[in-house]
């Protein structure tokens, strides 16, 4: 297994937010996160790359123990973070986002060059001298991610990569990540929108005020799904 | 004609020295948020450092510019070395915390400095370069003017060229804007922070270097060091290196300028010049509304009523109070007078900074007005002592109340360093204008009248004082204290509730004043004299260290730590002449070990 979390706990303060969860992420694997909002997955997702610290449980990362680590050491090991709110330099242009998220590259794989994550996001091309605060909130979604791969990552951790976005974006953001799938970049995602995560993961993991109440394959999540996000 | 163009070189001259210094100061301020109050003394090291470098090398220009910058590169290991020990575990305090604990370094760094290099001046010989001049429309120019002149632009090219062409200066910009996620990225913050912060410490020392031929090096260059940064960073705009040359230039040429105009009151020009760029641009020539969430608030949270068992306690400390003078002898009666004074000076900053949110680091100013707008009457209008005792508040409180309608809008740390700036004029103008003033000697013989003796002075004290204290704590349980609270806590709420939070800003910033007048004019007549030093910025940290010694959350903090922090602070005094270290020392460990002071201790 790639990521093995164990029985993790985080809290804010006195709350307990996640109360205890248990999943895996394969090599390869897409696994979606689901949940309405205040669920915690965007909790889970700051305790793995090390921006809050869990108060027990176990983050495994290719073997290793990563719980509690700094950010940069966490990300040094291959984990990339795209946060919900994206968080692009606003001063900074379109290249130099994606120089400071450059790393050097990892043994076996393909790195990304600039060229490759323009490919990736044509609408990037065309714009890599423009300050991040001016481009719109798409632009700026597709910027987080290709500024996330730049570290070479071999687990994404994308938390709702299609909120507040139109559907044509939302589209080439399901294309971007089936792209990166075939790359053979693992992904977690974070989703409240089932049909974007029905259309790229391999399973799913339905998180409820800090618990998991059903995790399982993608195919078998339709309907069932959409219950445990209206309740 | 031409002796003003003389004069705008001059200016220029100046403003790159200047520069340096706040360059280094802001480029650090951006990237961790905090304001190094250390910076100056990096300034005072490099300027020493460069003393002991140059006087053992020959007096060649090419052996004057590896001095300066072997000067430079140890103040850049010294500061890395701060950051790593100091400034990396106060990141997220308090403003005015980090504030005092880098004051603290000041302290410790001007005893070291004293200690390795004496108290003398230190002048540097001068080679003949540096004695040269180029004749300009018929007048002599220091030519060492004119290299300082272009350095100025040189440096803030290269900075500005490191900071967008270099994968390091990218890293740092991004930092400035969000820290965290910089660090998700994989880049060590912790690492580049330290390099910041030595490049930062760097300017600071080359700085200090290359003033060694125009001055010497001396212990009194730290602070006026830093004051002139902070106002020049404050009018550049927070964080902006181009900001911080604008108001370099600006107060540069406004000092050489000024000084024909106004000879004595350049300080004052200084002062206007940045109130009015204030009003116009709250976050200076070219800085923009900081974005950072760290509200004071977080911290300085609610002020509790004391408990039954604090009150027991305070009626037995008064009662003690007011049975000792029949017990103790003279030395100790005269210490609890200045207890009792130094109780009225913590509580009224304490209205300011734990109720009021308004970070003051030049309470001193408001002491020292009183102070000397009670004695001078008495010195040239030989009025009497009661008369003068009401003048001091008064006058103490109209200022405030003058100085505050123009900075109580501003937050945090430009109200602290505005705050700073004001009492350094205060200081420089108590100083200079000796003619009234008696400058750097004081005044002295104002004594109170004859029926009034060192027992019956301490009563006064002690009534005036703990009658002070009680009406500004009455104050603050009165609905006009909640309402400040609200609007220290919230100023979008409390406005959307209808309370004028300027106005409440402004009466509290008044009412603080005006209580530390009062208490300036009790020790000028308890001391009999009165000298520019209280109004220096070492009695503002004084009043600084005791509220937040005793904890800024209760009413009992102020008092509890003006109590305690006289008494150690005479014993101190007594005890050891490294007493600025140690005390500088106790002020790091105080915001390290127990931020919240005593009283919050107590409460645990
Ligand atoms: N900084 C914080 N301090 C205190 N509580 C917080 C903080 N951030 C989040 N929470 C709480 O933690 C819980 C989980 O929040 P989280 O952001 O992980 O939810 P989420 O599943 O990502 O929701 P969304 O879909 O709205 O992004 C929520 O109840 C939220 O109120
Ligand atoms: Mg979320």
């Amino acid at each position: 297994m790639m990521l093995e979390i164990e029985a993790l706990q985080v809290r804010y303060g006195r709350a307990l937010i996640l109360q205890g969860l248990d999943f895996t992420v394969a090599e390869g694997e897409v696994l979606a996160l689901i949940g309405r909002n205040g669920a915690g997955k965007s909790t889970t997702m700051k305790s793995i790359i090390g921006l809050l610290r869990p108060s027990q449980g176990r983050i495994h990362f290719n073997g290793q123990d990563i719980a509690g680590r700094a950010a940069f050491e966490i990300a040094r090991l291959g984990i990339g973070y795209v946060p919900e709110e994206r968080r692009i330099f606003t001063d900074l242009t379109v290249l130099e986002n994606l120089e400071v998220g450059r790393q050097p590259p990892r043994q076996g794989r393909p790195a990304w060059t600039i060229e490759r994550l323009f490919a990736l996001f044509p609408n990037l091309a065309t714009m890599p001298n423009r300050p991040g605060g001016q481009m719109s909130g798409g632009e700026q979604q597709m910027l987080a991610i290709a500024r996330t791969l730049m570290g070479n990552p071999s687990l994404v951790l994308l938390d709702e990569p299609s909120e507040g976005l139109s559907p044509l974006i939302v589209q080439q953001m399901a294309a971007a990540v089936r792209a990166l799938k075939s790359e053979g970049v693992s992904i977690l995602l974070a989703e409240q929108n089932t049909n974007f995560a029905a259309g790229v993961a391999d399973r799913a993991v339905i998180l409820q005020t800090g618990h998991i109440v059903w995790q399982g394959s993608m195919a078998a999540l339709p309907g069932e799904g959409e219950a445990y996000l209206s309740l | 004609m031409i002796a003003s163009l003389i004069q705008l070189l001059t200016g220029m001259a100046e403003a790159s020295s200047l520069f340096l210094v706040a360059a280094g100061l802001t480029v650090i301020f951006g990237v961790t948020r905090v304001v190094n109050f250390a910076h100056g003394s990096l300034f005072m090291l490099g300027a020493y450092i460069g003393w002991s470098i140059l006087s053992r090398m020959p007096r060649d220009p090419e052996y004057f510019a590896l001095g300066v910058i072997l000067a430079g590169l140890a103040t850049a290991a010294i500061g890395a070395a701060l950051e790593m020990t100091l400034l990396r575990r106060i990141y997220r305090a308090p403003e005015l915390l980090q504030l005092l604990a880098t004051f603290g370094v000041v302290l410790m760094v001007q005893d070291a400095t004293l200690h390795l290099w004496g108290p003398e001046d230190l002048t540097l010989p001068r080679g003949r370069w540096l004695r040269s001049a180029v004749v300009i429309l018929g007048e002599r120019f220091p030519l060492y003017d004119l290299i300082l002149i272009a350095l100025g632009p040189i440096v803030l090219a290269i900075i500005w060229m490191i900071f967008t062409r270099t994968r390091w200066g990218t890293l740092v910009r991004a930092a400035t804007q969000d820290r965290d996620m910089v660090s998700a990225l994989g880049v060590d913050q912790r690492r580049l922070f330290t390099s910041v912060f030595a490049m930062g410490s760097g300017l600071a020392g080359m700085a200090g270097a290359l003033a060694l031929p125009e001055a010497s090096a001396n212990l009194q260059m730290d602070l006026t060091a830093i004051t002139d940064a902070f106002v020049v960073v404050v009018i550049g705009g927070l964080g902006s290196i181009s900001g911080a040359y604008l108001a370099a230039l600006l107060i540069g040429i406004l000092q050489a300028v000024g000084i024909i105009w106004l000879p004595k009151s350049t300080l004052v020009l200084v002062f206007v010049v940045m109130a009015a760029v204030l009003i116009v641009r709250p976050n200076g020539l070219r800085g923009r509304k900081l974005t950072a969430a760290r509200g004071e608030a977080d911290t300085i949270a609610s002020i509790k009523p004391a408990s039954p068992s604090l009150k027991l306690a305070a009626l037995a400390t008064l009662a003690i109070a007011i049975a000792a003078p029949f017990v103790i002898g003279p030395f100790a009666l005269s210490v609890l007078t200045e207890m009792a004074i130094a109780i009225l000076f913590a509580a009224s900053l304490h209205v300011m900074m734990g109720p009021g949110g308004m970070a003051s680091f030049g309470h001193a100013a408001w002491f020292g007005i009183g102070a000397y707008a009670a004695a001078l009457p008495v010195k040239l209008l030989t009025v009497s002592m009661p008369i003068a005792l009401l003048i001091a508040p008064i006058a103490a409180g109209m200022v405030a109340l003058a100085v505050g309608a123009l900075v109580v809008r501003l937050n945090g740390v430009t109200l602290a360093m505005l705050t700073l700036a004001f009492a350094q004029i205060v200081w420089a103008v108590a100083f200079q204008w000796s003619d009234v003033t008696g400058g750097d000697n004081g005044i002295l013989g104002v004594w109170p009248p004859s029926w009034a003796g060192p027992q019956a002075m301490y009563f006064l004290a002690l009534s005036l004082c703990a009658g002070g204290a009680l009406l500004l704590r009455k104050m603050l349980y009165a609905p006009w204290g909640f309402a400040l609270r609200a609007s220290r806590d919230s100023t979008q709420r409390a406005e959307a509730i209808g309370l004028d939070t300027q106005r409440l800003r402004l009466t509290a910033f008044t009412l603080a004043g005006s209580a530390a007048g009062l208490a300036g004019g009790l020790a000028a007549f308890t001391k009999g004299s009165v000298f520019p030093t209280t109004i220096s910025i070492g009695h503002s940290v004084d009043a600084l260290v005791m509220v937040l010694l005793g904890g800024v959350q209760t009413m009992a903090g102020p008092i509890i730590g003006a109590i305690v922090y006289t008494g150690l602070f005479d014993a101190l005094l007594l005890a050891t002449d490294l007493w600025r270290f140690v005390l500088g020392a106790a002020i790091v460990a105080i915001v390290l070990i127990v931020p919240q002071g005593i009283a919050g201790l107590a409460k645990r």
